[in-house]
């Protein structure tokens, strides 16, 4: 495990120019927006860039000679679960000073006090992109993969749009959201960690089972 | 010991169906053309692919259900795979430090410096021949027990395939116990490497002989139309029809030599073996 993680960390590092860009970036955004976009832009990305080594693993036909090192295919994905929650806390913790530094800049602390639930909670929203990608990209491949995310993301949108048709004129959703203000943002916060991690899990099992059944 | 058991592997038309065994201590090679299922043979043994039917065990286990603690007595040379292209050999020194506790650093950055490969230049950019030491020294790197190649040699000049030779001998050498599977286009190398050799053609297995046995008892006789009319083809292995009569391979040298001394009898090689058993009539 340790040594693909070591794999996993050096393949990203390779991207050296990639990672300089999106920190310059994100700097210019943490210092000039307010809000903590700046966080969940940098967890997205590093969950991206972290699910994206399973694309490098793949190139070249590379899988066949790692699967030939001394570790399970289970144990590959639970490497790629956790290389890529290492990395989005990694990135959300240097999101979060960014964020941190600019609101001490505008002299904006209050901002702080109340978006530290939206921050915390941005890690495991930002996680179920990962729980969402390593399935389809064992499964399809990276270039089929994005092909599959797109028509799933084209469902959910579907999805939520039907039912904003369907609640139109109902007042189920203003009930919801009645009965959700009253709710403490640490129970929100608990039920939200939960509910990605319980999809996080269904995900690796599924991902599991598909990397049981390939063949190199 | 390695043993594959009525193993049977079918893609479309081709069908894979064959049986070998890999004691302790053993060199073995496998011969065969082109698509005749040597490579499927190697990724059935490292558990890449799932056997439509049969068993293949290393050390009596399912080579499927290797857990990591024994795939660290394997080390694995494949011909078409490796590390990220992305990878340098030092990221891949660090890699197989946390990977093996039984890797031998000091061996494999001396090894990679006399084989001329740098330790700061991405593989991407390493030649062929390059990436194929680099395989090689990579699964010697951790005193595995028994070293899987496929096409380990290819794509290598004469010096570097020497080097490597001589690298898998000193490997041999240092434990008794150790074995390795190879496959190989250059009979050369396995001439001087095999103690056995198994000939795979369209998925079986249609010779497996020692490599001395090879050397010694096999043999080309040339023959004219005449000659072959009367030729005894008890021990007459194929035949191949040439401008000058016919090419019959021989499993029994010496019987030919002495019953029909005017006979041109050519030593038959690997090369021979392949050629004349999957090739004539």
């Amino acid at each position: 495990m340790l040594g693909l993680l070591e794999k996993d960390l050096r393949l990203t590092l390779t991207r050296k120019q990639t990672l300089v860009i999106f920190f310059v970036l994100a700097l210019i955004m943490g210092m000039s927006m307010d809000g903590s976009f700046i966080v969940a832009y940098l967890t997205m990305l590093a969950t991206i860039l972290a699910v994206g080594t399973i694309s490098y693993d793949e190139f070249d036909n590379g899988f066949a000679f790692l699967m030939t090192l001394p570790f399970s295919r289970k144990t590959y994905v639970t490497e790629k679960y956790l290389f890529s929650l290492l990395l989005a806390a990694a990135a959300w913790c240097v999101g979060a000073i960014l964020f941190c530094i600019g609101s001490g800049i505008r002299h904006d602390a209050a901002s702080l006090t109340d978006e530290l639930p939206m921050l915390l909670a941005i890690l495991p929203v930002m996680y179920l992109t990962a729980a969402i990608m390593i399935p389809l990209q064992l499964k399809y491949g990276a270039e089929k993969s994005r092909i599959v995310l797109l028509i799933f993301f084209g469902v959910i949108a579907i999805l939520v749009f039907g039912s904003k048709r369907i609640f139109e004129g109902s007042n189920a959703l203003a009930e919801l959201t009645k009965a959700l203000e009253g709710t403490s943002s640490a129970v929100v916060l608990l039920a939200l960690v939960a509910g990605c991690a319980l999809i996080t899990f269904v995900s690796y099992l599924w991902s599991a089972r598909i990397m049981e059944k390939k063949e190199f | 010991m390695v043993k594959l058991d009525n193993l049977v592997k079918t893609y479309g038309d081709f069908r894979l169906d064959l049986s070998l065994e890999i004691p302790d201590g053993t060199v073995t090679g496998i011969v065969g053309k082109n698509g005749a299922g040597k490579s499927t043979t190697i990724k059935a043994i490292l558990g890449l692919i799932r056997p439509d039917a049969g068993r293949v065990t290393i050390n009596g286990k399912d080579a499927m259900k290797l857990t990591g603690a024994e795939k660290k007595s394997i080390g694995a040379a494949l011909s078409d795979s490796g590390f990220s292209a992305y990878l340098r050999i030092r990221d891949i020194i660090c890699i197989l430090r946390k990977t093996y506790p039984t890797f031998d650093e000091a061996f494999f950055r001396d090894c990679c410096s006399a084989q001329g490969l740098p330790l700061d230049k991405q593989i991407k950019d390493f030649s062929t021949g390059m990436r194929a030491k680099l395989r090689v020294l990579i699964a010697l790197s951790h005193g595995a027990e028994l070293l899987i190649m496929d096409e380990p040699t290819a794509g290598l000049d004469v010096e570097a395939r020497n080097d490597i030779l001589d690298l898998l001998r000193q490997y041999l050498t240092e434990n008794d116990r150790r074995s390795i599977l190879l496959t190989s286009h250059i009979s050369s190398d396995l001439e001087s490497l095999c103690d056995d050799i198994y000939l795979i053609h369209d998925g079986k297995i249609v010779l497996h002989e020692d490599t001395d046995t090879i050397l010694s008892h096999y043999a080309i006789l040339k023959v004219d139309e005449d000659t072959y009319e009367t030729l005894d083809k008890s021990y007459i292995l194929s035949t191949k029809k040439e401008p000058f009569g016919y090419a019959c391979f021989t499993n029994e040298k010496q019987f030919y030599a002495e019953n029909y001394p005017g006979i041109v009898i050519a030593s038959g090689g690997i090369d021979d073996l392949i050629l004349m058993m999957t090739g004539g009539n």
